[in-house]
């Protein structure tokens, strides 16, 4: 086992520790309060989502709002149906405000829970591959990707407000049911409840860790660095590029899809540009070369948002917008690049004090750490 | 069709089209030049509104004494982050986004904390009161006023561009920054320059635009979208380009917002960019003048 | 017919001809030394044989596919490799990092989403070796120095296993045993490999071109044996100057 592959195992058993072992024991096991911790971890969800595409092939999605938005729809859709069977024709009390004769065509599907979750996945990677398709086949880059996501953004919002009949508009999708799968129903206010979130984050942590360590995530590597160095070595980069942004998208479905569940209710303001920008800065304060790094810069800075927001009320906003220039201009690795520049200080205090220098005459960065930890150098792979 | 309707739309439209123009130059120039998104331009634009609420509200100013107010205002706060945020992030581009965006966050943040979100509304200059008529088309004095002023503008900035020693310096700090630097030119005085001249024009097209609009802190978001689609229609780094396509953009949205409703205008509008982008990234209007 | 067919190729950079009408052969396991004065040419040559740039007009046959229009990656699976002016290797990977990236074999998504990279096979081993930079492996690129820098780009086209090798300035920056060292891998490449270099110093060409042709304004002026070339009157003139 080399010893990126060894870091990574170590480091995601510790992850699981502290989310599985740790954050539970702290609240004494309490469902209740545990509800808002899995809120987090969804969040960290699509934080680790946005570092997969940005961090690791340096694909900007500004837009990372939408596919978190869209399964957060998906699973309230099947949530809101199977509250509303006893209402005339299985029709949510909404669509009859705006006088809606029968339950649109797309709606149907969703009374399946199969079907709702296949959705909550494939949906959004499928809208992700389209536009993925058409923008990095014409080998748009940088800063332009970055503006489209955003464009693309605001205009899914733009129509889910709109069409107030099968959206719930402004107010979104509320009065919803309790999941039920396999016949059991789930509280969101259970411990079991927080486990399954728990579990999924751990699932995705993996999975995606596996994909930027395999080959295919070597190639993202070197696409964020230099694309068209990556071609020449004949890699159809695009391919990448669509891959991960596929990827990327139905990770962040899933965690819509889980959000969901913690909060009872799908808005649109969870495809807000606000939204999406505090996505980015969760990326950007974890560090978003780290998947876990993201996802516990997502955590940290909602638990502060919890415990400072009431001292500041409405100053919050002011004081995440001053972090994130603070950590743009000063920190743009993140508290991982911090913990890991510490490490390596660490590191070689350590091999001077025993007086083994570096064996190959590399005065300070000895090779193994330099393997596991690209360097300080700040270009976001333009 | 009323045929007066659509006259009176495409009027509209034009009034439209300079307010952007104002906004989208100064959105070009710091592009084209820098190399920098400005994600809080929208938010220079704000600022130039509540400074013009400010003036006449608490020291009893017309809108026209404040315009230079404003202009040098704006202009010192697009100085102040120039030099405090974007000058340090120059060959990281998608940190630039970045922290602009934050920057416009922090001052939407400020504005409202400070003053308030509730909408605020500023007195026009009395001189531009009233209408013109011809037949059924009906044009505001003011709007005219506004175009002229932006027109002016244009021109100002084409031979501030071609024809000063500024301009000069700006097109060699362009095309090889290091080279400049060899012969004396100090390019980051000149990039500050440039950023809080962009800012600045924002800032009068803020100030303008607050008698028509009410002035809240989110102004600027919706304003900005517009005036991006004018600088990538446009082509970065021809301010030619930039006029046209702001006419063309305020004429498009104008009419679009006659045919469908606001929503879907905007809508069409975000397709738009997002079809430009991916097809003609240097704009409809290949570079004509650099600057 | 020859592994490597230039015919009529020409690009406009509107209004300059950077390569006007080109005529090259070369064969297989060939070495081909382009000379010339500073814009002959030469590295545009490489950048149309490439992919890097598309040209206005002619052909390039390799390996008898037409390969004129084709995206640089796909001329890269067709055995086309190339090592730029400025050494361009991933500053921000490992030695091993880039070469493994190198050894494109199978470059589809799906080949190499499961694939989890182990030990180095022996083939990668033998190749660090070549190039002496085994004990440099787990370095990031942008902290070997710059004759290093070249020969991990020189090891990536070995990895890459290509049949053609496009070379520009590959002893740039070296030191004169570096050099030495860099002429010794490509006399070994020699037969096995097509080689097309682009080289300024003399001494190096002197050692490992078998045949020469020199560029001068984007087409052929001369061509022959290393003797041929120093002798001919026209080449003097050309890089002298009119």
């Amino acid at each position: 086992m080399t010893s990126t592959l060894r870091n990574d195992f170590l480091s995601i058993a510790a992850f699981a520790a502290l989310i599985v072992l740790a954050v539970p024991l702290f609240f004494g096991f309490d469902g209740y309060e545990l509800n808002t911790f899995a809120r987090y971890l969804c969040l960290g969800m699509v934080a680790m989502a946005l570092a997969l595409s940005w961090g690791t092939a340096g694909i900007l999605n500004l837009g990372q709002a939408a596919p978190f938005g869209l399964g957060a729809y998906i699973m309230a859709m099947h949530l809101k149906l199977m509250n509303s069977t006893s209402m005339p024709g299985g029709m949510p009390d909404f669509m009859g405000w705006m006088n809606i004769e029968t339950l649109p065509w797309f709606w149907q599907p969703f009374h399946s829970l199969g079907f709702t979750l296949l959705a909550g996945l494939l949906f959004p990677a499928a809208m992700a591959f389209a536009i993925g398709a058409f923008i990095f086949k014409g080998r748009v880059s940088g800063v332009f990707v970055a503006i489209i996501t955003l464009a693309v953004l605001v205009a899914i919002q733009l129509l889910f407000v709109e069409e107030q009949g099968y959206t719930g508009g402004q107010n979104g999708l509320t009065g919803l049911a309790l999941l039920t799968i396999f016949g059991v129903t789930i509280d969101n206010y259970s411990l079991n409840f927080y486990y399954l979130v728990a579990a999924s984050l751990l699932i995705v942590t993996v999975l995606a860790t596996m994909l930027s360590r395999s080959k295919a995530g070597l190639v993202l590597r070197a696409v964020r660095e230099d694309p068209n160095r990556a071609r020449f070595l004949g890699y159809d980069v695009s391919n990448y590029e669509i891959l991960v942004f596929s990827v990327s998208a139905a990770i962040a479905g899933f965690a819509g899809m889980l959000y969901t569940l913690v909060l009872q209710f799908a808005s649109p303001t969870y495809m807000s540009v606000s939204f999406s920008l505090s996505i980015v800065i969760w990326c950007a304060v974890g560090g978003r070369e780290s998947l876990i790094g993201a996802a516990i810069g997502a955590i940290v800075v909602n638990m502060l948002e919890g415990r400072l927001s009431d001292v500041f009320v409405e100053a919050w906003l002011m004081v995440l917008g001053v972090l994130f220039i603070a950590i743009v201009l000063f920190l743009p690795r993140g508290l991982y690049g911090l913990a890991v520049s510490v490490l390596d200080a660490m590191r070689s205090q350590d091999k001077a004090r025993h007086g083994t220098t570096a064996k190959t005459g590399e005065p300070t960065r000895p090779g193994e750490s330099a393997s596991t930890s690209p360097t300080a150098s700040l270009s976001a792979g333009e | 069709m009323d045929s007066a309707i659509f006259f009176n739309q495409l009027f509209a439209g034009l009034s439209t089209a300079s307010i952007l123009l104002m906004i989208a130059a100064g959105l070009a120039i710091i592009y084209g030049s820098m190399g920098v998104i400005n994600l809080a331009h929208g938010e220079f634009v704000m600022l130039g509104a509540y400074a013009t609420w400010a003036l006449q509200t608490f020291f009893g100013l017309g809108m026209l004494i404040s315009l230079p107010l404003v202009f040098v205002a704006i202009g010192a706060v697009g100085w102040l982050i120039e030099k405090g945020i974007v000058s340090r992030l120059y060959n990281r581009p998608l940190d630039t986004i970045l922290a602009t965006w934050g920057v416009g966050i922090v001052l939407q943040q400020a504005i409202t904390l400070g003053i308030g979100s509730q909408s605020r509304f500023v007195q026009r200059p009395e001189i531009f009161d009233g209408n013109l008529f011809f037949g059924d088309l009906v044009i505001s004095n003011y709007r005219l006023f506004i175009l002229g002023v932006s027109l002016g503008m244009l021109l100002v900035t084409y031979l501030l561009l071609t024809r000063t020693e500024f301009g000069t310096k700006l097109r060699a700090v362009i095309q090889n920054r290091e080279i400049s630097e060899c012969y004396g030119i100090r390019a980051e005085r000149v990039y500050g320059l440039t950023f809080a001249y962009g800012a600045a024009l924002a800032g009068i097209a803020g100030a303008l635009v607050t008698p028509l609009i009410s002035t809240t802190p989110t102004m600027g978001t919706t304003l900005v979208v517009d005036a991006f689609l004018v600088v990538i229609v446009g082509g970065v780094g021809s301010l030619v380009g930039t006029a046209l396509a702001s006419g063309l953009i305020g004429e498009a949205s104008a009419m679009l917002s006659m045919i469908f409703n606001d929503t879907t205008g905007r809508i069409l509008l975000l397709v738009a960019i997002i079809l430009l982008i991916r097809f003609r990234p240097t704009g409809l209007i290949p570079q004509t003048v650099r600057g | 017919m020859a592994q490597l067919e230039i015919r009529d190729l020409t690009v406009d950079f509107g209004g300059f001809r950077a390569v006007d009408g080109l005529n090259l052969n070369v064969e297989k396991g060939e070495l081909l030394c382009l000379l010339g004065p500073n814009g002959a040419g030469k590295s545009t040559t490489l950048d149309l044989i490439c992919g890097k740039t598309q040209p206005t007009s002619g052909k390039v046959v390799f390996d008898g596919a037409t390969i004129t229009n084709l995206p640089e990656f796909k001329r890269a699976r067709h055995g086309v490799g190339r090592k730029f002016q400025i050494p361009s290797v991933f500053k921000r990977l490992t030695v091993r990092e880039n070469l493994e990236l190198a050894r494109s074999q199978r470059p589809g998504v799906w080949a190499n989403i499961t694939r989890i990279l182990a030990k180095p096979s022996e083939a990668l081993e033998k190749i660090m070796e070549t190039v002496g930079l085994t004990d440099q492996r787990h370095v990031l690129a942008e902290n070997l120095s710059h004759g290093q820098t070249q020969w991990l780009e020189i090891a990536m086209l070995l990895s890459q296993d290509c049949k053609l090798l496009l070379m520009d300035e590959p002893t740039a920056g070296m030191t004169a045993s570096e050099t030495q060292r860099t002429a010794a891998i490509l006399e070994k490449l020699h037969g096995e490999r097509t080689i097309v270099v682009v080289e300024h110093d003399m001494q190096f060409v002197r050692k490992v071109a078998r045949r020469i042709t020199v560029l001068h304004q984007g087409s052929v002026l001369a061509e022959g044996s290393i003797k041929d070339i120093e002798s001919n009157p026209e080449v003097r003139s050309a890089y002298l100057g009119h």
